[in-house]
């Protein structure tokens, strides 16, 4: 499951304070991916749509927050999936090859492979998987198609400020740095994001999970349950033919003896 | 032919079969899911169909195991001062020189097994179907995941351990599962309190 060549390994670095809330990576999205338009109602923000979606791999989330120089500061966050290392939905997923890992890192669907289950949209510890109208997942690949054509994401290729970059992980990390951002978010998170964000103020402002981690139920399932399933059934059959050569069956003559 | 007793009623010997056929399907696709067996998920024609197959196998079980409680529960539920004895002498398994004290129609042990496969099939089928049926419900989803998977640990450790004691460990304790009928001199022997 680990990545382990780590250059190849190809990150969004998402820069929230050069977000101006145009959307473009929306459209973009929706354009390469050819996913359709959901009607929605305005219920009081510009955010739209509301939430993620089998239609919307990717969106724009605005927040109000209370300000000392202005009467409200107006946040825009660009979500998609985390493409975390360590991917709970992954890590869940019964059936071999729906949800994948792929040479650059993303985390990647197969939606003939999908059985439905939704267990990864339980585990995800970002709320990202959606299921379409067939009850398959659906969710942001990181334009793999694109990243293996020697292209960009649809979303970073069009964003217009630079507030989404696309590139190698290690050199987006190191560049944010240099620029002075205080928190890297996702640097070290579930052994490392695929979405990254550079914050010069506390990403809980904007709305980011403190703390993410893949849920404790799903990392004890496959730490011991799994094991503890095929040592178990190893166990009682090689326990069970100890027994029949060492001790041997029952024999209803030795019981007068 | 020697003298045959009836020891399990027709009824009874087709639900038994039922109930360990469903079960062990339920483990082997069980186990494909767990550990990502392709072999066995082609051999089901695919995963979302072998899905199909272990929900609805699942049902198949879960009716089979409620109408074994009308064979097995009043028995598996008493237990007298011979039964202590047993486990005292490990029902004799360990060694064919102690003295295992006379058994009814079923030992202990295999009373316990019922109450475990009882207890385990109940919270492995409720789960089961929580994880079919309640998708939208996340700490739902997630607790029945994990109580799916811990009764899943005890059946594949618990049902290894009953064949091998219905089968090779006991010889002709098989024929009673097939024909519900055992000869009547071993009956005697194996279980007096019953027979008389």
């Amino acid at each position: 499951m680990a990545n382990n060549n780590t250059n190849s390994r190809k990150a969004i670095l998402v820069t929230p304070e050069l977000c101006i809330g145009c959307r473009a990576c929306q459209v973009a999205c929706k354009s390469w991916n050819q996913l359709p338009a959901i009607e929605t109602r305005n219920n009081g923000t510009y955010q739209n749509p509301p939430d993620l979606a089998s239609a919307a791999y990717n969106m724009i989330q605005y927040s109000e927050v209370p300000s000392d120089q202005n009467a409200v500061r107006w946040l825009f966050l660009s979500r998609r999936c985390m493409h975390c290392e360590d991917a709970g939905c992954i890590t869940i997923c019964p059936s071999p090859g729906a949800l994948y890992r792929t040479e650059s890192g993303a985390v990647a669907f197969d939606r003939d492979k999908c059985i439905g289950c939704k267990l990864c949209v339980n585990a995800c510890p970002f709320d990202v998987p959606r299921y379409d109208a067939e009850d398959k997942v659906t969710k942001c690949h990181l334009c793999f198609d694109r990243i293996d054509a020697g292209m960009e994401p649809a979303c970073t290729k069009t964003c217009p400020t630079g507030a989404l970059k696309f590139g190698n992980r290690d050199e987006l990390v190191s560049a944010a740095k240099l620029e002075g951002f205080a928190t890297i978010y996702g640097e070290k998170d579930l052994g490392g994001l695929g979405s990254i964000y550079a914050f010069k103020e506390e990403p809980k402002l904007y709305g980011m999970k403190e703390n993410p981690e893949v849920p404790s139920s799903v990392v004890f399932w496959h730490t011991y349950l799994k094991p503890l399933s095929l040592i178990g059934l190893g166990g009682v059959v090689g326990a069970a033919a100890i027994h029949y050569l060492a001790i041997g069956p029952h024999k209803d003559q030795e019981e007068e003896v | 032919m020697a003298e045959m007793v009836r020891k399990s009623s027709v009824d009874e010997v087709l639900n038994h079969w039922i109930l360990a056929g469903s079960c062990i399907l339920l483990i082997i696709t069980g186990f494909a899911f767990l550990f990502h067996l392709e072999s066995v998920g082609a051999v089901f024609g695919g995963f979302d169909t072998m899905k199909s197959i272990h929900n609805w196998g699942g049902v198949v079980f879960s009716v089979s195991l409620l109408y074994s409680m009308r064979h097995y529960l009043a028995d598996a539920l008493h237990y007298d001062a011979d039964d202590r004895q047993w486990f005292k002498v490990a029902g004799g398994y360990l060694s064919h020189k102690v003295k295992v004290p006379p058994m009814g129609k079923y030992n202990p042990g295999q009373k316990l097994y019922y109450l475990i496969i009882l207890l385990a099939g109940i919270a492995i089928a409720l789960s089961g179907f929580a994880i079919w049926l309640m998708k939208d419900n996340g700490s739902m989803m997630l607790l029945a995941h994990l109580v799916h998977n811990v009764a899943f640990v005890v059946f594949v450790i618990v049902v290894p351990v009953h064949i091998y004691l219905g089968t090779l460990a006991n010889p002709g304790t098989f024929g009673i599962m097939v024909t519900g009928t055992m000869p009547l001199e071993t009956a005697k022997k194996r279980h007096p309190k019953w027979i008389s």
